[in-house]
């Protein structure tokens, strides 16, 4: 039986008769040239490109902040001056927030896994897909570009500053321009997924039977649809006001510059959580499944996702306790901001007990996803301090609001996509990596992550204030700073050290058999790299936690189906029969 | 002491050294409710912190598993536990209820000022501070000298763009709103010096766009604020170019240079020099020398010098932006006319590399900084 509309939904490329036969018959392998891949319609292929693309965004940001460390060893400022300073840091924020850590774990690891992790053959809407690579491919550019033209505004683009024209330097247009055409290549990802899970799901596959990396997906992709437009209208605003001085933004013409960042953070504020969710369903994975335990208490899991999604819209004016919006606002905003901390509680309860009691391999996926569980919890109860008002006044604004949010969306965020990337590694790329270099790795990145960051909470605390170029030579704050300076060199390394195993896996690496891990959802079913259709026929759904059917086989070096253990579909009490 | 040289001194280094682990000095009738919060929320998270660390670090130990030992599964572990789940929802909701509460009321104490609380206006402007004592009709740049043990309230606005007032030794933070006004009140506890910073990115300098407050006991307060009413009206002209370079000049430094070198704005060395030439050229192309004399935009070169500090906007000097905020309403006519004579006799007040020849003749009232007491 096949998924309604599953035909039409088959890509229309077609490998040539004359073409020679090959030993494996792959996506990679599938069709070849340049034009098979740049105009391709299939979900792995375009997951890869984004892959890439994000990669060496991630690349772009990360020089830019270790220059911003190294300017901050001495206090007057090692290699930069004021604008220098003031331009690296946005470039720093402006290319981590839209470039990488939005678009990371949906747009590169979800295009690929997703209709996999579904058995389906590809997203619902193939064309709809490559058309968002696209525009997000022209949005980067366009971003990017801002570099040449000088922009200085921060990434968050506040008014009066940013229209001014005296004031923030020339690349604001082109930079917004970048910023409304990512939110459009993130809406249609979106509107993708969501009618991906709700159409293409197999049989057997009932909302409480998807993996929770879809769950998590399903959350994300419905705050991208719902909240990137008022992005998009507020940049608009914007650049429009810049260009022509229309006077919504501008208190000199009438506007209200508060009324920005409302705008701004209703936005920004669950974009946090298109951030973070979609890592916390790639974490689920992880430790489920190197854990070889049944996930604890899924559905908890998975309302928690959607909890997290919904009050995510409720919470934006905690970003502006001291902007000058009324006392009650502030009371009410704490108050609903104070919730969010009980479904993240929540998951980090449930992922504790999942490990209980399991079987819990020591290798890289694994540590990134203890990794993650570890900077969560950090990143977490500091928002404690910052939801309190009272200590919120004094926090906001330095160091210490610096070193949450990188907890949060460094620490968890990014994690979860690195820890995905080598969870799914072999699966993309049919290849293994170096588990030796990959733990060395992450150690590295853990010691210098907290070095860099941890110092950072004491900075703020003592009042350092944030994006400064400089700093009191005598108000206590360098040898902090120094500390955490190098901590980023040591996590840089870290990061170089993956780069060099990854590549490696490429040409030396041993072959990725289907299901090194363990993994019990489907993408762990077709072969690594899986093949241009994902599945010959309609995978049969079971438990996508339940680890106890499968055994290693040493002749594949992988997981197989155990022979005493009935496939769901054909007598299991799991699923319908297919 | 010149208060170019107040921001140099240890004094502000010892305050911030006072403080704790986690908190600077703590100053203000705010501040210690401030630390206590900060202080149990601490306890409440090296608690949650180390009992979920421990666990995690106990469960990947006792049950770690070598890929030759598990070639297969047992699927025999509780996977829902409904009163575990229970128990992890309400008791992090207590909390947080708690601290919700404890919060709201602090803040709502940091909201109201009283009613006799001692009123200064604050502008915050690209790349400087500004404070009046309506009081005493006094203006202070870069300085802040408040009473101690009395409340005081800063209303507070900005003519260009946003900017934060924080200072940390009392807790206290506002962000400044062009087109409103916002407030912000503090009573400070102990005499001494704390620094003020801007916290809301706002350019190029936003980083040296700092002051310091100095606290005095309400009798030096007062002798102090009378002293400053009354500076520029006392004393005698040839003492104004000193006066302007100590007390005014300080609104200017983040942009205009004594040595020479170019800023946001051309330097002050040999700028009375070119205005008096007519050599300087704007962004309109045309030149100084062209708008003065009898019947020109500038009828004497003072003139231009008045119009720059009053009227920024109108002529820009070729290769800056017009970055400069106005003084209007800032500076009193005395105080201009400070200004033009320093610029006039600027090479007989400092030295080559802009630094001060003689000493400051105008401030010196004695700064009590506490730590002595």
């Amino acid at each position: 039986m096949t998924v309604e509309g599953d035909d039409s939904m088959t890509t229309t490329e077609s490998r040539p008769l004359d073409a020679p036969a090959l030993e494996v018959d792959n996506y990679l392998t599938y069709t070849r040239g340049i034009r098979s891949w740049i105009l391709t319609l299939d979900h792995k292929r375009i997951g890869v490109m984004y892959l890439i693309s994000v990669l060496a965004c991630f690349l772009l940001g990360g020089i830019f902040a270790l220059l911003v460390r190294t300017q901050l060893v001495v206090p007057d400022g090692l290699i930069m001056s004021q604008d220098e300073y003031n331009q690296a840091f946005t470039i720093h924020g402006g290319v981590m927030v839209f470039l990488v850590i939005i678009p990371g774990i949906p747009a590169a690891l979800g295009n690929f896994i997703l209709p996999i992790m579904l058995g389906a053959k590809d997203v619902a809407f193939p064309r709809l897909n490559l058309f968002s690579y696209w525009l997000w491919v022209l949005g980067a550019i366009f971003l990017v570009s801002a570099i040449f033209g000088g922009l200085d505004t921060g990434w968050t683009f506040y008014t009066p500053y940013s229209i001014d024209q005296n004031s923030a330097m020339g690349g604001v247009i082109p930079a917004v321009t970048g910023a409304f055409l990512l939110g459009f290549a993130s809406i249609f990802t979106g509107m993708n997924f969501i009618v991906t899970i709700h159409r293409l799901r197999p049989d057997g596959m009932t909302w409480f039977r998807m993996p929770l990396f879809l769950w998590s997906l399903y959350a994300t992709a419905v705050i991208q649809v719902l909240a990137t437009p008022v992005l998009g209208i507020t940049l608009a605003l914007l650049a429009v006001e810049r260009a022509f001085g229309i006077g919504i933004f501008n208190p000199a013409l009438g506007g209200d510059p508060v009324l920005y960042q409302h705008f701004f953070w209703f936005y920004s504020h669950p974009a946090v959580y298109i951030m973070v969710l979609p890592a916390m369903g790639v974490v689920s994975e992880l430790i489920a499944v190197h854990s070889h335990r049944h996930i604890f208490g899924y559905a908890y899991i998975a309302w928690s996702s959607v909890a997290i999604a919904i009050f995510s819209f409720l919470v934006w004016g905690h970003h502006m306790f001291t902007s000058g919006q009324s006392p009650l606002m502030s009371v009410i905003f704490s108050f609903i901001t104070f919730s969010v901390a009980i479904p993240s509680g929540i998951k980090v309860f449930n992922w504790l007990a999942t490990m209980y009691k399991g079987a819990i391999s020591w290798n890289t996926s694994m540590f990134y996803g203890m990794g993650f569980i570890v900077l969560f919890i950090i990143g977490g109860l500091t928002g404690l301090y910052l939801g309190v008002i009272s200590v919120d006044v004094h926090l906001h604004d330095t160091y210490f609001i610096v070193a949450h949010f990188h907890y949060t969306m460094m620490g968890s965020s990014l994690i979860g996509f690195i820890g995905g990337l080598h969870h799914w590694w072999p699966k993309i790329t049919g290849k293994m990596f170096n588990e030796n270099a990959g733990r060395i790795a992450f150690m590295l990145f853990f010691v210098g992550y907290n070095m860099t960051f941890f110092t950072q909470f004491m900075l703020g605390s003592h009042g350092m204030p944030r994006r400064y170029a400089t700093y009191p030579a005598d108000a206590g704050f360098q040898t902090y700073h120094i500390i955490s300076t190098i901590g980023s060199y040591i996590m840089a390394i870290g990061f170089f050290t993956m780069a060099g195993y990854f590549i490696a896996s490429l040409f030396v690496g041993r072959k990725a058999a289907a299901n090194p891990w363990g993994g019990r959802s489907l993408e762990w079913q077709c072969t690594s790299p899986p093949p241009h259709d994902n599945f010959s026929e309609q995978p049969a759904v079971g438990d996508c936690y339940d680890f106890s059917v499968l055994r290693w086989d040493d002749e594949t070096n992988g997981y197989v189906w155990r022979e005493d253990v009935a496939h769901p579909g054909h007598e299991s009490e799991h699923t319908a029969s297919s | 002491m010149s208060i170019v040289g107040l921001l140099a001194t240890a004094k502000i280094g010892e305050a911030t050294s006072g403080g704790t682990f986690w908190m600077p000095e703590n100053a203000s009738t705010a501040a210690q409710g401030v630390d206590d919060v900060f202080y149990f929320i601490n306890n409440i998270n090296y608690f949650f912190f180390a009992l979920l660390v421990l666990i995690l670090v106990w469960f990947a130990v006792r049950y770690r598993s070598k890929p030759s030992e598990h070639t297969t599964f047992t699927n025999d572990a509780p996977v829902h536990n409904t009163p575990l789940e229970l128990t992890w929802t309400i008791v992090p909701l207590l909390i947080v209820g708690v601290l919700f509460w404890i919060g709201m009321d602090g803040y709502l104490h940091l909201v109201d000022a009283p009613d006799d609380s001692y009123p200064v206006r604050v502008t915050g402007q690209k790349w400087s501070w500004t404070f009046e004592h309506p009081e005493y009709g006094v203006t202070e740049a870069a300085e802040l000298t408040v009473p101690l043990n009395r409340p005081v309230r800063l209303l507070m606005t900005s003519p260009d763009v946003l900017h934060s007032l924080f200072i940390p030794a009392f807790r206290v933070k506002q962000d400044l709103v062009p087109g409103r006004y916002t407030s912000l009140w503090f009573e400070a506890t102990k005499p001494g010096q704390y620094r003020l910073y801007c916290t809301e990115y706002c350019g190029k300098d936003h980083s040296k766009m700092l002051a310091v407050v100095t606290v005095l006991p309400e009798d030096e307060f007062q002798n102090r604020l009378g002293k400053l009413a009354r500076e520029y009206e006392d004393l005698d002209d040839k003492d104004l170019p000193a006066y302007a370079l100590n007390r005014l000049y300080n609104r200017c430094a983040s942009c205009h240079s004594l040595d020479g070198k170019s800023g946001t704005g051309p330097s002050f060395k040999g700028l009375w020099d070119r205005t008096q030439k007519g050599s300087t050229v704007f962004t309109n192309g045309k030149t100084l020398k062209g708008m003065m004399g009898p019947g020109g935009e500038f009828e004497v070169p003072e003139n231009y010098i008045r119009d720059s500090i009053l009227n920024p906007q109108h002529l820009i000097v070729q290769n800056y932006t017009g970055a400069m905020p106005t003084f209007k309403g800032q500076l009193k006519q005395r105080q201009i006319d400070a200004m033009v004579l320093m610029l006039k006799n600027l090479d007989s007040l400092v030295d080559e590399n802009g630094n001060p020849i003689e000493a400051p003749k105008v401030d010196e009232v004695e700064v009590s900084t506490g730590a002595d007491q």
